[in-house]
């Protein structure tokens, strides 16, 4: 460790030398511009340009950036019969047996929806995902649920899917299995609740401000599925104004959102309407920016990644 | 970060729960694809997948919390975009894309599109200007949200000679556009 302290000394003085520009960087300073902690008003001389670099590298996901979710979705299905049996397959058997009809039909609702996220984003109609989901409901609605994950960038479900996993969760607090922690219903409702913890309060929430329509099931395969989708490909139309990517118009996101809107001039005007009509239904931004969290320098040694650190026993070179 | 969510997650995917491992796709997926921007820029989409893919087929047999993740996400990253390089490098057409960026009078400089539209993907092919060590080493800081320590085990390089090289690719980036800045009357 010396020597690299020596090491990087030599190389600073070396560079002062030997290249003219920007003075060499504190190294602190050079830590916050890495991890992004740096605003560009408070760069020192000279560096200003690279915090607003730095800051556009690390801007929020572009819509195009999550489009090849399908693909890798769909390899994942493909490589799950060599896991063990899908826990979603197995728990939804049990749930049909288990679980009261209304909570069932909550969470067919809710993966219907979600589903739909996906249909609007690749344009297809509703009724098609519908079908599909009938013959296959579990697998189906996760495949759709990845799907619509990278296809819309929605990063929170849809106001319908929560609505219909909030019931779900709620029908079933008298017995044990309709709010049982492992379910993957259960884990993709306290994702969105940032904490298994906070399920309860965020249901609360759902329940008070969400639709008035008690049946929610109705909803949730009908108009509102789609206009959570219409809703988070605004949002990740929105997010992306400004940037030269995130509004692309060739990208299938934005080509469903055009033709949802009747022709791409129209979408700034059927965004608005969006927008203000379902705010505070849809959630957070779209997107999430991996490279803004800011991690420790070093957090130790790691547990046991020594097949994947330097990559012996770690993925199989499979690209030839 | 995904959080206090990770290791549930983790084990749902590892378990085979399609939904769990989209939300670990989607979480990495943005920061994979802009450092193999950087790392293979012509063969960046094509080289994430096969990442997703090799990723896949590893997932069962990993260990680690969420920075152990990112951190062998990243490892299959870098492999996918090494073998890449040197596949390319057999090809009698290899890409002169490198040296076409480095003009700096071309009318669309990425330097000027970055300090102008903020955009991504000119701020990425800037990255990808700087000679390939140091490009890999910011671009795994920034882009990947690693630590010196990290990175050093991906780059298979001591933390010193990371700090440095991460030193130099800062310092000729910010050359690099403090020239066009000042040319342009664009930096504040």
């Amino acid at each position: 460790m010396t020597d690299d302290d020596a090491l990087v000394a030599d190389m600073r003085r070396l560079l002062e030398f030997l290249e003219a520009g920007p003075p060499v960087l504190v190294e602190g300073t050079a830590d916050r511009l890495l991890a992004g902690q740096l605003d560009p008003a408070d760069a020192p001389a000279g560096y200003a340009g690279l915090a607003r670099l730095l800051a556009a590298a690390t801007a929020p996901a572009a819509p195009e950036e999550l489009a090849g979710g399908q693909l890798v979705m769909a390899e994942f299905a493909a490589m799950a019969p060599s896991h063990p049996p899908t826990p979603s397959l197995r728990r939804a058997n049990v749930l049909s047996k288990l679980a009261s009809v209304k909570a069932v039909a909550a969470v067919l609702a809710a993966v219907l929806s979600i589903g739909g996220v996906a249909a609007a984003a690749t344009g297809r109609l509703p009724g098609q995902a519908q079908r599909a989901a009938d013959q296959a409901p579990s697998t189906t609605g996760a495949a759709a649920a990845g799907h619509g994950l990278g296809q819309a960038a929605v990063a929170d479900l849809g106001a319908a899917a929560k609505t219909g996993l909030c019931r779900a969760w709620q029908a079933g607090k008298s017995g044990d299995h309709g709010r049982r922690a492992d379910s993957p219903a259960f884990r993709a409702l306290a994702v969105a609740a940032g904490g298994a913890d906070n399920v309860a309060a965020y249901c609360t929430d759902v329940a008070a401000g969400g639709s008035a329509d008690s049946q929610g099931r109705a909803a949730a395969v009908g108009p509102d599925a789609m206009a959570a989708a219409r809703a988070g490909l605004c949002q990740a139309w929105q997010s992306g104004q400004g940037a030269d990517n995130g509004r692309r118009e060739d990208s299938v996101a934005f080509q469903a959102l055009a033709a949802a809107a009747g022709g791409a001039e129209k979408v700034d005007a059927f965004c608005q309407d969006t927008t203000a009509g379902s705010a505070g239904s849809q959630g957070k931004a779209p997107s999430s920016t991996p490279s803004t969290t800011v991690s420790p320098p070093s957090s130790g040694p790691p547990a046991s990644t020594g097949q994947g650190g330097h990559g012996q026993g770690g993925p199989p070179t499979t690209s030839g | 970060m995904i959080g206090p969510s990770f290791p549930g997650l983790l084990a749902a995917a590892q378990g085979g729960d399609e939904q769990a491992f989209a939300v670990l796709w989607r979480e990495l997926q943005p920061a994979v694809l802009r450092y193999l921007r950087v790392a293979a820029p012509a063969a960046a989409e094509d080289l994430a997948a096969d990442t997703w893919i090799s990723v896949i087929r590893g997932l069962g047999r990993f260990r680690g919390d969420e920075q152990n993740f990112r951190t062998w996400v990243f490892t299959a990253a870098r492999h996918r975009a090494i073998d890449w390089r040197r596949q390319a490098a057999r090809r009698p057409a290899a890409s002169v894309s490198v040296e076409l960026l480095a003009d700096r009078s071309a009318p669309d400089d990425p330097a000027e599109a970055v300090l102008e539209a903020q955009s991504t993907r000119a701020a990425l092919a800037l990255l990808a200007e700087l000679p390939a060590d140091q490009a890999e080493v910011v671009a795994l800081r920034v882009l990947g949200g690693l630590g010196v320590a990290e990175v050093a085990r991906i780059v298979g390089k001591r933390p010193g000679a990371v700090r440095v090289l991460a030193h130099r690719g800062l310092r000729r980036l910010a050359k690099r556009l403090e020239a066009v800045g000042l040319e342009r009357g664009v930096t504040r």
